[in-house]
């Protein structure tokens, strides 16, 4: 056998058990379905829907305030911005509907791209748009692209969150694994995972704030949080995440918190998108 | 007389010299082994959010002449990042659902 040969052959017996090796110690069904059952158990009475809600759906005091601000939305200019911003061409003559086809497509993302090899976001596949049709990309944690995004949260709501792990593409479950791996790792100078601020301590309160379960979490993305004074996205509430257990963040839309929203997205399969929303 | 006053001060100068350039190497190595283990930490995705404050800090203050705060703040840095290290080595592979569902 031609020394080539041989390595290829190597190479592709590698990446094959490796990814037998992934396939073995991780079974996203079986995440899920005791992922969801954890919270039933917990807070048997909450009906499945609320979940959408975060921590308003436990905490009454919460609740009354946030449907107080949900009377005039302060997420509205954000939307009327991103519906304009759907709606002007490019330069090229091209607008986003010739990428998306309509702005209603939250619910398939974040997605597995068998051809890029990545998980694919929303904000991503914007950019990736854009790019296509000789603009520049928008920076990812604030300003335009939220909107965008908010338009499209608003006309996706009550699509129901189906994110798909694809079991013929291994580098899909491997994907999966690190936003896994991520998710229940402890980080930072305090030492905690998400999960022990969105398990264990979901409906608790940490200090002064109440825990929102991690059930439901990225149901209502772009949100526009009353701390900043802002809408945002997910990607830059996770770095405030990490910079809360003093762990260094990591970049908006890079691989480590596209991964983490695929699996974080994914446990929340079967809940109705609800974007975008406002939190304290 | 003026010569023994003159040799004085000359000595003088330079035993602040030989101080100043003393303590700015115990500085830059300090430094630098702070920047080794916030690279070894950044290696491992570890890296605490406060390392590239505190060198920030530590060069302003090195700069300022308080190399003994400088080199405090340096070798802070530095444990910052054996530790973040340390925690994300000791759990690799072992992460997962199991202690959060009971």
């Amino acid at each position: 056998m031609k020394p080539h040969r041989f390595a290829v052959l190597l190479a592709g017996s590698l990446v094959a058990v490796a990814a037998a090796g992934v396939a073995a110690e991780v079974d996203p069904k079986a995440d899920l379905e005791a992922f969801q059952s954890f919270f039933k158990n917990k807070f048997p009475s909450l009906p499945w829907e609320e979940y959408a809600n975060g921590s308003y759906a436990l905490d009454p005091a919460w609740r009354a305030n946030w449907e107080l601000i949900e009377e005039f939305p302060p997420y509205e200019v954000a939307v009327a911005k991103g519906e304009e911003m759907w709606e002007v061409p490019f330069a090229n003559g091209t607008t986003y509907a010739d990428c998306f086809g309509e702005p209603g497509v939250q619910h398939h993302y974040p997605r597995w791209d068998k051809e890029q090899g990545q998980v694919v976001t929303l904000a991503l596949a914007i950019n990736q748009c854009r790019e296509a049709h000789g603009e520049k990309p928008l920076k990812y944690k604030k300003g335009a692209i939220v909107d965008l995004l908010a338009y499209m949260a608003y006309e996706s709501r009550g699509n129901t969150i189906d994110v798909k792990v694809p079991e013929d593409d291994p580098r899909a479950l491997e994907a999966y694994k690190k936003g896994r791996d991520f998710y229940y790792t402890r980080r930072g100078q305090l030492n905690f995972a998400c999960a022990h601020c969105h398990m264990g301590m979901a409906g608790r309160k940490l200090r002064t704030e109440s825990m929102s379960p991690a059930l439901g979490q990225t149901t209502g993305w772009p949100v526009y949080r009353s701390k900043w004074g802002a809408i945002g996205t997910l990607h830059r509430r996770y770095s405030g995440c990490n910079k809360q257990v003093r762990a260094k963040p990591f970049k908006a839309q890079g691989e480590e918190y596209r991964n983490l929203e695929y699996f974080h997205t994914y446990l929340s399969n079967g809940l109705p998108l609800n974007g975008p929303a406002a939190r304290k | 007389m003026k010569t023994k006053v003159w040799m004085v001060l000359l000595g003088g100068c330079l035993a602040a010299g030989l101080a100043q350039a003393a303590n700015q190497a115990k500085f830059d190595a300090a430094y630098a082994a702070a920047v080794e283990a916030q690279q070894k930490a950044a290696s491992v995705s570890g890296e605490w959010r406060d390392i590239a404050k505190f060198l920030k800090q530590a060069e302003e203050l090195a700069k300022a002449g308080e190399f003994d705060a400088a080199v405090k703040l340096a070798k802070k840095a530095e444990r910052q990042g054996h530790s973040g290290y340390e925690q994300m080595v000791s759990q690799q592979g072992k992460v997962g659902p199991e202690p959060f569902l009971r």
